[in-house]
């Protein structure tokens, strides 16, 4: 059995293979493609878009702790036009699919954006990041309060037919309850988890080490509780998870696939080792080999929990 | 273009007590990589540090290089500073490391090397930086402006004396040189530059450094470009968390890495 399956479904989408390269931590793709070729990809999330530019939070915006980094980039991104202008020519000619993840400051934006993508040809997907911790407005509200996120998510539901995935924060008390509720509002897949909202000071300056204070934090230091938020939110729901956090190599995928991801999101890893995504791939298709399991969807929450004594 | 590949450690000397020299072979960098463009080091294998650290070259010796033992090699002259820096003291001779380079634009030569002058000015390790530059420039007068805290962070004077430059010294201490910043020192002698000749200024150095500079130069006497050195996640474009604010009207934030290292310093905003 020398070639495992490696596809799996999330909404109306097919991947050819569970790995997925994470929103903000792919540039828009073309920095990597020095590195390794993109087409073996399952599908590429560029950065977040917005309806109109955003300049960014101030620097410093990047500071490494243990296991982890830091950051606070603010969701600098050149806004709808100019991404559709400039950006996204470049993905006709790639032959894996194009995720889009966009984020709004109210109601009316997250409605608009998605109106607008819809109509957008080489776009496969929207993933809605109702979750980033870098800015200010009305953003997280939507991320934590589930019933707000009931009623964005119905809203955007409405104007597009393009799978819908929602990408959800770890902000929260009870992030299950927050993943059915964007299941109830009509959400194809949810994405997990974004950065946890975060801070370090340098005591000789005792000044913030990020200029805008608090900032997300990703990386190693955070995959276990990852690990349990996805494994908590693919037992509220039906819809197929994407899991994400601190994943550094195929071991880890596979981690998260067992406790119920269909596909998986590199993101800080991409920064350390371009090529993550690529060697993702190859390890879950040498471990699906040397386990003598034909297709990866049969590994999606086969995690084996010990019987209650 | 830059491209991921591995090097290998062949040396790593202590040459003063705070600053090393790492030489590591690596064949296809070191035939590319041009005067102001760095490498991102992987400084350790697990993951502590666990992004990779940026380092201009101060040696970089291609295939054609004079001296046979050194081609293929590029030469890395580093302070001791943090748990990264510190890491990469204990790298062994034959050990391999993994680097992604050339990055970044490098700086922007004169037209006429020959019959411009050239003022390089230099803070701490910053000054390693502008080496290479002032070989490829060595046709032309070269000034150059090394400072630092005191006498063990002033490097390379060796090096620039053998290009026949102009060497001035300035340690915030006077233990070598002259006492105070070098910013100081070459603000004394600026008048020497005559304004019809507009010499190129390249400096690199602590951010506070290059803003002073930055606010007591005038841009229409000098044509001043300076590398800059900020924190960085991937060195090579893609997360945007090493920005500086620039005149940019579109994009005021904008990559160390990747729309610089070096800018124009009349472009940088200082807040």
């Amino acid at each position: 059995m020398p070639h495992p399956d490696l596809t799996v479904k999330i909404g109306k989408l097919i991947l050819k293979n569970p790995v997925i390269v994470s929103s903000g931590t792919f540039g828009f793709g073309e920095e990597f493609e020095d590195f390794f070729d993109l087409n073996q990809l399952g599908a590429i999330i560029p950065k977040g878009i917005s309806l109109i530019p955003m300049v960014g939070n101030p620097p410093p915006r990047i500071f490494e702790t243990e296991g982890g980094i830091l950051n606070s980039i603010g969701l600098q991104n050149p806004g709808f036009q100019a991404f559709i202008k400039n950006k996204l020519p470049y993905y006709r000619g790639l032959k894996t699919h194009l995720i889009i993840n966009f984020f709004g400051n109210t109601q009316k934006e997250y409605i608009e954006l998605a109106r607008r993508f819809d109509q957008v040809p080489a776009i496969s997907a929207l993933e809605m990041n109702i979750s980033c911790p870098n800015i200010k407005r009305d953003g997280i509200v939507f991320g934590t309060d589930p019933q707000m996120a009931y009623r964005l998510v119905q809203a955007v539901r409405k104007v597009t037919i393009l799978t819908l995935i929602v990408k959800l924060s770890p902000n929260v008390t009870d992030i299950g309850l927050m993943a059915k509720s964007v299941e109830e509002g009509g959400a194809d897949a949810v994405s997990l988890v974004n950065t946890f909202r975060a801070m370090a000071i340098n005591i000789h300056t005792r000044k913030p080490e990020l200029g805008n204070m608090i900032g997300g934090l990703s990386g190693p230091a955070i995959k276990p509780i990852a690990l349990r938020m996805v494994w908590e939110v693919s037992q509220a729901v039906q819809v197929p998870v994407i899991g994400m956090g601190g994943i550094m190599n195929a071991e880890d995928a596979i981690e998260f696939i067992l406790a119920g991801a269909s596909a998986i999101q590199i993101g800080t890893a991409n920064l350390i080792n371009p090529k993550t995504g690529m060697e993702v791939i190859q390890g879950i298709k040498k471990y699906l080999v040397q386990n003598k399991i034909n297709h990866v969807q049969k590994l999606i929450g086969t995690f084996k929990i010990p019987n209650a004594p | 273009m830059p491209f991921q590949t591995d090097g290998m450690v062949i040396k790593n000397d202590r040459i003063k007590p705070l600053y090393f020299l790492l030489g590591i072979s690596c064949p296809p960098i070191a035939k590319q990589i041009k005067p102001g463009q760095f490498v991102m080091l992987k400084v350790s294998e697990d993951r502590s540090p666990l992004l990779r650290r940026p380092f201009s070259v101060y040696q970089n010796c291609p295939d054609n290089y004079p001296e046979k033992k050194k081609r293929g090699c590029l030469f890395i002259l580093y302070k001791k500073v943090g748990k990264g820096t510190q890491k990469m003291t204990a790298l062994k001779k034959g050990q391999r490391v993994n680097l992604i380079g050339p990055l970044g634009n490098g700086f922007t030569l004169p037209p006429l090397p020959s019959s411009t002058s050239i003022i390089l000015i230099g803070g701490g390790v910053g000054i390693v930086s502008l080496y290479p530059l002032a070989e490829a420039l060595r046709d032309s007068k070269l000034f150059v402006f090394i400072g630092g805290k005191n006498r063990e962070d002033i490097l390379c004077v060796e090096d620039f004396k053998k290009l026949n430059s102009a060497i001035f010294i300035a340690t915030e201490d006077g233990s070598l040189g002259v006492k105070g910043t070098v910013v100081d020192l070459f603000l004394t002698q600026k008048k020497k530059f005559k304004r019809n000749s507009r010499p190129y200024l390249y400096t690199c150095g602590p951010v506070a450094m290059v803003e002073t500079l930055a606010k007591s130069v005038n841009f229409k006497n000098f044509i001043c470009q300076a590398s800059l050195e900020t924190r960085m996640g991937c060195g090579f474009g893609a997360c945007w968390g090493c920005v500086v604010k620039t005149n940019h009207p579109q994009t005021p934030y904008q990559r160390v890495c990747e729309d610089g290292p070096v800018f124009r310093l009349e472009d940088i905003l200082w807040e």
